[in-house]
């Protein structure tokens, strides 16, 4: 496909003159994702206003160009990169928060707002988003939405799709439509959670509806301390069981911990087998009944449990968390998160097969996740430089969410299917449920033009023939990031 | 080929799908299954998500129309159908499909009553934290098609915020799942949302996969009386802002309380009897909170709400199953009653009950209204006074009334009114959603509009 100067002219027309990039080392910014896959747009523009998008949404439709929606690109499962070329469409100049409603815990904010950042504009009222990415102090409401977006504190409130009420989209044919609005629900079908997490396929967010959360009046975290991994996992199921309703449970294996504890002095013991991070919250009353709970599981198989005694130390153990891939990026060249998820009580099954799957392939795979939900971030160590280490990394991230789908799981919680996964999804659903939801698909984006070539595999993707198409085969390859 | 021989032919088919014990052309039995004034002329229930394709297809090759029933405990809901020749019955879809209590997740046919789905997960100290009327016949099914809210939404989320997985099969015949088995999965389209309040227009649900949650320990009712409507609101504004976490928050209108069961000796405003003075009215508005936890945590609430009537054990159990069968004691004390499903935003809640008292005054009707203070989803029931039935006028009246105090993105439809006045208005009324990608959503779904047809908004 050429793509003519007067596609630019126009976008230039449309947008301003400052708003569009289209010389190559500009586009270069723009070619990848916090991973590694990479496709080059032809050209990059920033909207201002629902009209602009609706008004470059048309002009693509005419021209037949692709288009590919951005937040802050720090997805990892490709979502935001324009596979197919075309204009990338860019949200950091749609950063408003349009309204914040305080009585009815609402707030309408452009997609390309950061997600920290409106828990710190609301912090004044009492009230807090509550998806917490890691990458919250850099990733945008628009990609939330788009990959439904999870975080530590999921575990008690929800992913993003539990947050959102509301949203005005611009469809692929240029219409601007409103689906729900700021009641808790409405008649008729439920649009806005149905578009949440559909990767950008569907229509472009350009105003969303959220809900606000009341700060807790009490927080506690613990830190518990185990030998083995596998008492650490049998914790996980006996805390589950026994219906601790934590606010986060994270899991740091011990490779995991002594490389973040080199790197962040997180207050991570060095010669531990695992760490539990355990987040409390709520009523001062209910937060003390919780931690005796959870103190007194833990203490039947854990070394030792830490409180956290003030907001120091509290920020302390969560920056370990927070910014152990960071860490892990210090002692390798390169990685790969993997993103799957079991049911909660096979995570020591889980934890032992990872262990294997490393030997195997005599790879580092360190484990470092959300345990409370069962979603791990398996983190495979590699030399990019070495092709046959590539090789041995992808067989064992498919090894990986093979073994999470044969008990039960996903391939994925919440990074996305996108380009990475979307060969792999028909491991999860038959032809026929992949028929239904392309169904759907065609129902709002039927010409494709809209983040072509995601979420299904490129056998069935739009039906067109394609040059630029890999011919990808099992996992793509993403690497390093947030998680 | 005349009605009737379709109807014969139609019946050999579906005869050879499910077997002949699993339909009927009985009318004597189909007489029984009455939906708003529609009977269908076979009754049939497969036992899989295939046999239900298999039904579709039939269904939808012979230009007939099909009606999906669970426990016929929401039939009332939505337009009387435009046709429903077959009647297709989940009751036989129960399959357990996968309960992992140390999980906390559970699966089951569509079919499966609620209180059989209760059963199972009682035995684990767990449940579906849904407090809902008629478990015996409720089926999850019709749980999710209807979207049925309850008071313990407050603490607990809805269905959409719980339902992890869901199977179902299209109208034209195609078996489909989203989701899964686990708690956290973004793997495909989100296509429990698109079905869950779908009313069966979209597809038969025929299972589905849901969060389960441990049953509290321990739980305390705390009932809080106020002599006005601002008056209740200011308090549950404070509530709100406070650092409590109720599990259950209702707001209850004065004449709310009369009909929930646990008082017996309410008001009849359809018995006229001089020589019996009813007692003044109740004309206080409550709050209730439930707050679940231990020793420490219930008396905190004690302590920040001192004036409250507290309710434990069985008082506690029958005032929340009083508050459940509200609407089902409306609808057996007053024929005429309507009876609507309200959503507005926190902040409207007061309008729109205000409004809705309102209305009904000016229908010469009373209002008696409940449901969630802080989530804005309330049941209101505008009762006639008169002995006269009233005419389909001032029903379209009351509604649009009571419309008219909402916000543009409040909604508000009706769950329950005479047959015969849902023809002169609107049931469902507005919605904040594009209404024509909902119509595209149906088209893409169920091409040939065979599934409850003529009953949804759409």
């Amino acid at each position: 496909m050429l793509f003519a100067s007067s596609i630019v002219r126009q976008l230039r027309k449309i947008a301003g003159r400052d708003a569009v990039l289209s010389a190559r080392e500009d586009l270069m910014l723009y070619e990848y994702d916090g991973g590694v896959q990479r496709a080059l747009p032809q050209a990059v523009v920033f909207p201002q206003t629902t009209e602009q998008v609706a008004r470059i949404v048309k002009l693509a439709g005419k021209e037949g160009v692709p288009i590919v929606p951005r937040g802050a690109g720090t997805g990892l499962s490709g979502g935001a990169i324009a596979r197919k070329g075309g204009i990338i469409l860019g949200f950091s100049r749609m950063n408003k928060i349009l309204e914040v409603d305080v009585g009815n815990q609402r707030a309408i904010v452009q997609p390309g707002v950061v997600n920290l950042d409106l828990s710190h504009a609301v912090a004044k009222h009492g009230l807090y988003f509550a998806p917490d990415p890691s990458s919250q102090k850099a990733c945008t409401i628009g990609g939330n939405v788009a990959e439904n977006s999870g975080g530590p504190h999921t575990l008690a409130y929800g992913v993003t799709v539990n947050h959102v009420t509301g949203l005005e989209v611009v469809l692929p044919d240029g219409r601007v439509v409103q689906f729900g609005g700021k009641p808790a629900e409405s008649p008729g079908y439920d649009l806005t959670g149905f578009f949440v997490g559909s990767e950008g396929t569907l229509g472009i967010a350009t105003a969303i509806t959220v809900k606000l959360m009341r700060l807790p009046e009490s927080v506690a975290t613990l830190l518990a301390i185990f030998d083995s991994i596998d008492a650490a996992a049998q914790t996980v199921v006996a805390l589950t069981s026994e219906g601790v309703t934590a606010a986060a449970l994270e899991l740091l294996d011990g490779w995991t911990l002594r490389t973040v504890e080199e790197a962040m002095h997180a207050g991570y013991p060095m010669d531990s087998g695992a760490v539990l991070l355990i987040e409390l919250e709520g009523m001062r009353e209910a937060v003390d009944d919780q931690k005796a709970a959870v103190i007194a599981v833990c203490n039947r198989l854990a070394r030792e449990v830490r409180v956290a005694k003030d907001e120091s130390e509290r920020q302390r153990l969560w920056a370990g968390r927070k910014n152990a891939f960071g860490a892990v990026g210090r002692i390798s060249p390169s990685y790969y998160v993997q993103d799957g998820v079991i049911p909660r009580t096979r995570v020591p099954d889980t934890l032992r097969r990872i262990e294997e799957i490393a030997k195997k392939y005599s790879l580092t795979i360190g484990n470092i996740f959300h345990a409370g939900d069962g979603n791990l971030h398996p983190l495979i160590l590699f030399d990019s430089r070495d092709p046959a280490q590539m090789e041995r990394t992808l067989a064992a991230g498919k090894e990986i969410l093979a073994y999470c789908i044969s008990v039960g799981g996903s391939i994925t919680g919440e990074h996305g299917v996108g380009m990475e996964k979307s060969e792999i999804l028909p491991l999860m659903f038959t032809p026929s449920d992949l028929d239904v939801m392309q169904r759907l698909h065609d129902v709002f984006n039927p010409a494709c033009l809209l983040n072509p070539q995601k979420i299904f595999p490129m056998a069935r993707s739009c039906r067109e023939t394609n040059a630029a198409a890999h011919p990808a085969a099992g996992l793509a390859f993403t690497q390093g990031g947030p998680a | 080929m005349s009605t009737a021989a379709t109807t014969a032919s139609v019946f050999d088919e579906l005869a050879a799908i499910v077997g002949p014990r699993n339909l009927s052309d009985e009318v004597a039995e189909l007489i029984t299954f009455d939906i708003q004034g529609t009977q269908s002329a076979i009754r049939v229930s497969p036992a899989s998500a295939e046999e239900v394709a298999a039904i579709l297809r039939v269904v939808a090759a012979r230009g007939l129309a099909v009606a999906v029933s669970g426990g016929f405990t929401q039939q009332h809901i939505g337009n009387p159908p435009e046709r429903a020749e077959v009647l297709l019955d989940t009751s036989r879809l129960v399959a357990l499909d996968h309960y992992d209590p140390g999980d906390l997740t559970f699966g089951v046919g569509a079919g499966a009553t609620v209180a059989s789905s209760e059963q199972r997960l009682a035995e684990h100290g767990q449940f579906l934290p849904l407090d809902i009327a008629e478990r015996e016949r409720a089926t999850i099914g019709g749980l999710l098609a209807t979207n049925t809210s309850a008071p313990l939404r407050h603490g607990y989320g809805g269905l959409r915020d719980y339902c992890i997985g869901i199977h179902f099969v299209t109208g034209d015949g195609m078996v489909a799942k989203g989701g899964g088995r686990v708690v956290k999965n973004v793997a495909g389209f989100d296509l429990m949302k698109l079905m869950i309040g779908s009313f069966g227009t979209l597809g038969v649900i025929t299972g589905a996969s849901f969060k389960v949650a441990p049953r509290p320990r321990q739980t305390a009712t705390f009932v809080c009386e106020f002599a006005s409507l601002p008056e209740a609101i200011g308090f549950r504004d404070r509530i709100m802002a406070s650092a409590l976490t109720p599990i259950r928050f209702e707001i209850v209108s004065p004449r709310a309380m009369e009909y929930v069961a646990a008082h017996s000796d309410a008001r009849d405003p359809d018995h006229y009897h001089p020589e019996a003075p009813v007692a003044a009215p109740d004309t206080s508005w409550s709050i209730v909170l439930t707050a679940a936890g231990s020793d420490a945590v219930l008396a905190r609430y004690r302590r920040e709400l001192s004036a409250a009537r507290e309710l434990t054990g069985s008082a506690e159990h029958d005032f929340w199953n009083g508050q459940l069968d509200f609407h089902a004691n409306v609808a057996a004390r007053h024929r005429n009653a309507m009876l609507m499903q309200l959503s507005v935003p926190a902040r409207a809640v007061e309008a729109a009950l205000a409004g809705a008292e309102h209305a009904a005054v000016e229908q010469n009707a009373m209002c008696a209204a409940l449901g969630r203070a802080a989530l804005g989803s309330l049941t209101v029931a505008v009762i006639p006074l008169s002995v006269d039935p009233p005419s389909a006028m001032q029903y379209a009246n009351a509604a649009s009334a009571i419309r008219a105090s909402l916000p543009p993105d409040g909604s508000a439809y009706v769950l329950r009114c005479p047959i015969e006045a849902k023809a002169h208005f609107d049931v469902w009324g507005s919605t904040p959603t594009d209404r024509s990608t909902m119509l595209a959503v149906k088209r893409a779904l169920d091409p040939a509009e065979i599934l409850n047809r003529g009953r949804f908004l759409l």
